[in-house]
């Protein structure tokens, strides 16, 4: 991945335009509802924090491997500094940062070349990390002699760092691949997709509740609909992973339709749990990062895991 | 198994801009690192760039709050008085600057609150409001405020007239108020240049006063501007007509 690569890949042109036509279609049908005079000024609001993010992260793949990492890595930090100051977490610096610290060997972990394979990335230390990581947070009561509240700041951690950093990293590692426009650019597209088509779908045909004690608004219509949604897209998409057959396929679609609402549900029960509505404020009509990113958690390293299964990443 | 507790920052539900124009402020480990190593760096360039010389640093008083005044020539006032104090301080350093200016925008009020770690201070409308601030920060140990009495940078290199609000905050307290002079900020960086050019700089720092026999009235309050601002000019040297 490097510019001139995704100047001369058809894939990263080809998703530019579908992207940038899709902008331009939602643009101008909003455009025409509020002509029209319906009130749409929410949706607008959340039109132009697309109008924002969309060339930020396209900007980023079109920058190579290592501003993809260095994304995704920075994602992954603020990712996981919301959920602290969320919980409270953040007021212990020792903790947070361990955590920041381990988060950023991640993405140094997957900008390495491997000394032994000398392929791009450095997947053993990268898989090997949590190991470390989780026994440093479990050394830091020990340090400070401290017993009193330590399981709950321990706990929050790991999950802190599992969860946002080391299972959200996996998106980043994907860069080290030879088919890494395609990879990510489905993920993130196909993703995006999922959110939207399971809003719809409850909208459209949503009666009965998904899980009414952990986020009231969503429908099992709207859930099955996105995964009906999400098992097709790859199939149109097809030019992104051409050495697919048909069992990928399933398995891309399954893997954003179900892993993309577990992760939404589970960034909902945190926040219900904790009793906040968002986890920040950063982006305009999105909420916070993990507002945004939290149907890829799930996704990257299941479906990393997945191509790597049958396709090896390099 | 009882539930666990939570503790969510108080401005989750605020925008970035709002965070950072708040005081005072959520304190934040990596705005921590990034102000550390913007230290350093700042303290490096005054030395290697503007040649900065400090006189008087025993003056500061090793223990408890304080507040530094200085004359006002241009924005390295601010960041010499920063790189006169302790390292290990500058978190709890904290140089007013004026809300209207400093706090505008998002990326002024991130360069304002990360790397000066400034207290937004309302020149126009809150000045009550934000001399509250002021003192409370100041009853907690170990803050220190950085006030330029004059509220704004001489353009003439004349020192301008110190305002009331020193005087209000320190008139009838225990507070220990320590004079500095910055000589060379207004040929090196005067109002209005983008950027600054390589003369150098002297900041001189008196010995620390303290108000406690003062009533905190009209009359003390003038006394102690005056008071602060002949020694103020007595530091750089300048003519000084009294009151």
């Amino acid at each position: 991945m490097t510019i001139d690569a995704a100047l001369r890949s058809e894939i990263f042109l080809s998703y530019l335009t579908i992207v940038g036509g899709l902008l331009v279609v939602a643009g101008a049908a909003l455009g025409i509802l509020s002509l029209s005079g319906k009130d749409v000024s929410s949706v607008w609001k959340t039109y132009r924090g697309w109008l924002i993010m969309v060339p930020l992260v396209l900007g980023t793949i079109f920058l190579g491997r290592e501003a993809v990492i260095a994304g995704a890595t920075l994602l992954a930090i603020f990712g996981f500094r919301e959920f602290a100051r969320a919980t409270g977490l953040y007021e212990d610096w020792w903790l947070t940062g361990i955590v920041y610290a381990a988060i950023a060997a991640l993405g140094a972990a997957s900008i390495a070349t491997d000394p032994r394979l000398e392929t791009a990335g450095w997947y053993g230390i990268f898989m090997a990390l949590p190991v470390y990581v989780v026994a440093a947070i479990l050394l830091i009561p020990i340090l400070r002699n401290r017993a009193k509240g330590q399981l709950q700041r321990v706990a929050l951690a790991i999950v802190g760092f599992v969860y946002f950093g080391w299972m959200f990293s996996h998106l980043g590692f994907l860069a080290n691949s030879p088919y890494a426009y395609g990879y990510i650019l489905y993920l993130v597209f196909a993703v995006e997709i999922n959110d939207i088509a399971a809003f719809t779908c409850g909208k459209l045909f949503g009666k009965r509740k998904l899980r009414e004690n952990i986020s009231p608004n969503k429908t099992i219509g709207g859930s099955v609909g996105a995964i009906g949604v999400s098992l097709l897209v790859p199939w149109l998409l097809w030019f992104s992973f051409p050495h697919f057959d048909v069992v990928h396929l399933l398995l891309a679609g399954l893997i954003v339709g179900v892993g993309g609402q577990l992760g939404d549900l589970v960034i909902s029960y945190i926040k219900r749990d904790i009793g906040i509505k968002d986890m920040g404020s950063v982006i305009q009509g999105h909420g916070g990062i993990l507002d945004r990113v939290d149907s890829m958690i799930f996704v990257a390293p299941l479906f990393f895991h997945m191509i790597r299964w049958f396709h090896g990443l390099n | 198994m009882d539930d666990w507790q939570y503790h969510p920052a108080p401005d989750i539900d605020e925008s970035m801009a709002e965070q950072l124009r708040n005081f005072p402020r959520q304190p934040h480990m990596l705005q921590y690192a990034i102000r550390s190593v913007a230290a350093l760096l700042m303290r490096g360039w005054l030395k290697i760039y503007h040649r900065l010389s400090v006189s008087g640093r025993d003056n500061l008083p090793a223990s408890g709050s304080y507040i530094l005044v200085c004359n006002h020539t241009s924005h390295l006032d601010t960041l010499c008085m920063l790189s006169a104090v302790p390292l290990r301080n500058i978190h709890r350093t904290f140089p007013a600057a004026a809300a209207d200016y400093f706090f505008c925008s998002l990326p002024r009020s991130a360069v304002s609150a990360i790397l000066i770690n400034a207290l937004p201070f309302d020149r126009k409308l809150k000045g009550a409001e934000s001399l509250t601030v002021c003192s409370t920060l100041l009853s907690n140990e170990g803050n220190v405020l950085i006030i330029f009495p004059e509220g704004t940078r001489t353009t003439s290199g004349k020192m301008g007239r110190f305002r009331s609000g020193i005087g209000r905050l320190v008139a009838g307290t225990d507070l220990a108020v320590v004079p500095c002079y910055l000589s060379g900020g207004l040929r090196a960086w005067p109002k209005g240049r983008m950027f600054p050019r390589p003369y150098k700089l002297r900041l001189s720092i008196g010995a620390a006063c303290h108000y406690p026999q003062l009533q905190k009235d009209a009359e003390s309050v003038r006394e102690v501007c005056a008071d602060l601002e002949r020694r103020v000019a007595e530091l750089g040297g300048e003519p000084h007509d009294d009151l």
